[in-house]
């Protein structure tokens, strides 16, 4: 689980550089478009490839820097005990089966996307299988997360 | 059954106060428990939680969710960037005649920078890091100085192009086609562009009666600041240049909002990498945080969509929409009531809850009742960020005191919130009263959706409703 801990850390760390180039992509769109009249498009698929990589990894790295939005006006009262038997509670009965829905429900799509080399639809661009890759690659991290959590816990992920 | 749509609302509602786990865990919950029940009562199959996987593809492939990144990014920097105290110290040096100087520049500061901020949480953590401390200090009472950090802060709701209102254009988007499928409404979809065209004049209407309320409220004797430094004010002009042409460029449809922020992020981390204000430690620092940022909101979205599916599972939407139908009192009625709901759900849910999981219930059902789209969009981001200053559990409020620790208790608070939710009252009387006040693209083939008399839209919408496959 440690080896786990540490490999999620360093996913997050190297996909939070993707937005510079996300951001720099979705600028020189505007240019692109109305100065060299072409290759907007290109930029906006590549663009959308790097996010959808990067919101993937997002959502894990949210709850392990404790960002999450929640309302806890009366649960701050609670003993901590009590509130990691709860975090540990929605792991188990919430984000594991959730995540093992997705996974099943989505594999063979990824997968059949991943052996065609599945292109934008409208651009045909390479590389949409990777938009549907980063689907299955949020609920894997979010399993992995949970599996965390679960069984080797820190105070760092705390809502 | 269709009723459990409702209930699942509640539940939340509940759990989340209850628990104070993670909303997105709350909402993927409540919707996998009832889901669980459906499917035991026979009322559809589990099989369609496997909709899930295609809607989160349409999440990471939906191009006006590219912004959101950039948002956050641009929040972030702002909040660790001197740009924010060089833009208030100039404009408050400018404003200094009106000895009303700080109350104003704050004010100004808001309106600017909320947009590009990203959220209501963001804004009042850059204004009460920013504003209230030299408020503070010019002699302001501390129930004034609050109210206003709360006020400018929820500016971001209705000044466009701010990511609220990037989001709800989109919501609304969605919500006008299925009300159009449904109720068979005539007129072009609206997008993005017009909500932001359509909340352009109530925005300034609420900003001109906030610059009133503040004269209203009296001259202040300020200390002397003395003048910025001519490298601080042309910093403050390029930097109020850009951000008003940025703003311009969209509001007039020559740049995408995605664009727009892009730039704007580009143009900071370019202004950081020019003024030497972040080193390799910060910038990661604000790498990290733009990324869990992020994550927290687009974790909601994955939960809304599961949320919203299982909602429509149970046909709640049908049963909304056939329900509003046939309510007395025509479509004012309908709009009341669900003005009204959506303004008790925002006490407790935070702008982007509201998006995602309220209005995608209750928008196709209003729009088909009153096609007006632009003019219900623009009503529900005035509700909501009316409702985001109601104390003691309005979300500015309450974000308000967590960050201010010298914030007045409720009752005092409330006695200086009322001028600005009074101006905004009056901001939403007057669009209710006068549609005809929003900006709206002028040719034929764009113009809104014609409201339909009741009794046709009762019967195009019963018949759709007869007609469409049990689910």
């Amino acid at each position: 689980m440690r080896a786990l801990d540490r490999a999620l850390a360093a996913a997050i760390g190297a996909a939070s550089v993707l937005v510079l180039p996300v951001s720099m992509l979705l600028f020189l769109q505007w240019p692109l478009r109305e100065i060299v009249h072409g290759y907007s498009r290109d930029a906006n698929d590549l663009a959308q490839i790097l996010f959808a990589m990067y919101v993937a990894v997002a959502v894990t790295a949210a709850t392990r820097d404790g960002s999450h939005l929640a309302a806890d006006a009366f649960a701050r009262r609670y003993r901590p005990e009590t509130r990691r038997r709860l975090r540990r509670a929605a792991c188990a009965l919430v984000l594991v089966p959730l995540c093992v829905l997705v996974i099943a429900a989505g594999a063979p799509a990824a997968w059949m996307s991943l052996m065609q080399l599945e292109r934008f639809p409208e651009t045909l661009n390479a590389g949409y299988f990777l938009v549907r890759a980063a689907a299955l690659l949020l609920a894997l991290l979010v399993l992995a997360q949970a599996l965390v959590d679960l069984f080797a816990p820190r105070d760092a992920h705390d809502p | 059954m269709e009723t459990a749509g409702l209930w699942m609302l509640a539940a939340v509602a509940c759990a989340m106060l209850l628990t104070g786990l993670p909303s997105w865990i709350v909402l993927c919950a409540v919707a996998l428990a009832f889901a669980a029940g459906g499917s035991a009562f026979g009322l559809f199959t589990p099989a369609i939680l496997a909709a899930l996987y295609p809607r989160l593809v349409g999440l990471l492939e939906n191009d006006l969710l590219q912004a959101l990144p950039l948002y956050v990014l641009m929040g972030v920097l702002l909040n660790r960037l001197p740009l924010a105290d060089i833009l208030f110290r100039v404009a408050r040096h400018a404003l200094a005649p009106t000895r009303r100087a700080t109350p104003l520049a704050g004010l100004a500061l808001g309106a600017l920078l909320a947009p590009m901020s990203g959220s209501v949480g963001a804004s009042v953590a850059m204004l009460s890091r920013t504003v209230h401390p030299r408020m503070a200090a010019a002699g302001y009472p501390e129930d004034r100085n609050v109210a206003l950090v709360c006020m400018a802060s929820t500016l971001g709701v209705v000044v466009p192009p701010s990511l609220v209102l990037i989001l709800l254009g989109d919501a609304m988007m969605r919500a006008h086609t299925e009300a159009a499928n449904v109720a068979g409404l005539a007129g072009r979809i609206i997008n993005t562009q017009d909500v932001f065209h359509a909340a352009l004049a109530p925005a300034a209407l609420l900003l001109a009666l906030c610059v009133a309320v503040i004269a209203w409220q009296g001259a202040h004797e300020e200390s002397s600041q003395g003048a910025p430094a001519r490298r601080e004010m042309l910093t403050a002009f390029a930097a109020a240049s850009l951000i008003v042409a940025l703003l311009a460029g969209v509001a007039l449809g020559h740049l995408y909002a995605v664009e727009a922020a892009a730039t704007g992020g580009m143009a900071l981390v370019g202004y950081a990498i020019a003024t030497r204000g972040l080193d390799r430690v910060a910038l990661g620092a604000v790498l990290r945080e733009t990324i869990a940022i992020t994550g927290s909101l687009f974790s909601l979205l994955v939960a809304a969509t599961l949320f919203t599916l299982v909602q429509r599972a149970f046909d709640t939407d049908r049963w909304l929409a056939q329900s509003l139908a046939h309510l007395p009192g025509g479509p004012f009625a309908s709009l009341a009531i669900v003005l009204a709901g959506v303004a008790a759900c925002a006490l407790v849910l935070d702008a982007f809850e509201m998006i995602f999981v309220v209005v995608p219930l209750v928008a196709p059902a209003l729009i088909a009742r009153v096609a007006d789209a632009p003019w219900v969009a623009v009503l529900l981001l005035l509700i909501l960020q009316t409702s985001f200053l109601v104390p003691p559990f309005g979300y500015a409020v309450m974000m308000a005191r967590g960050r201010i620790a010298s914030a007045p208790g409720t009752r005092e608070l409330a006695r200086a919130l009322t001028p600005y939710v009074a101006a905004q009252a009056a901001v939403v009387a007057l669009v209710i009263a006068f549609p005809g006040m929003l900006w709206r693209e002028s040719s034929p083939g764009k113009a809104p959706a014609a409201q339909q008399s009741e009794e046709a839209a009762r019967k195009l919408l019963e018949e759709q409703l007869d007609a469409a496959p049990a689910q």
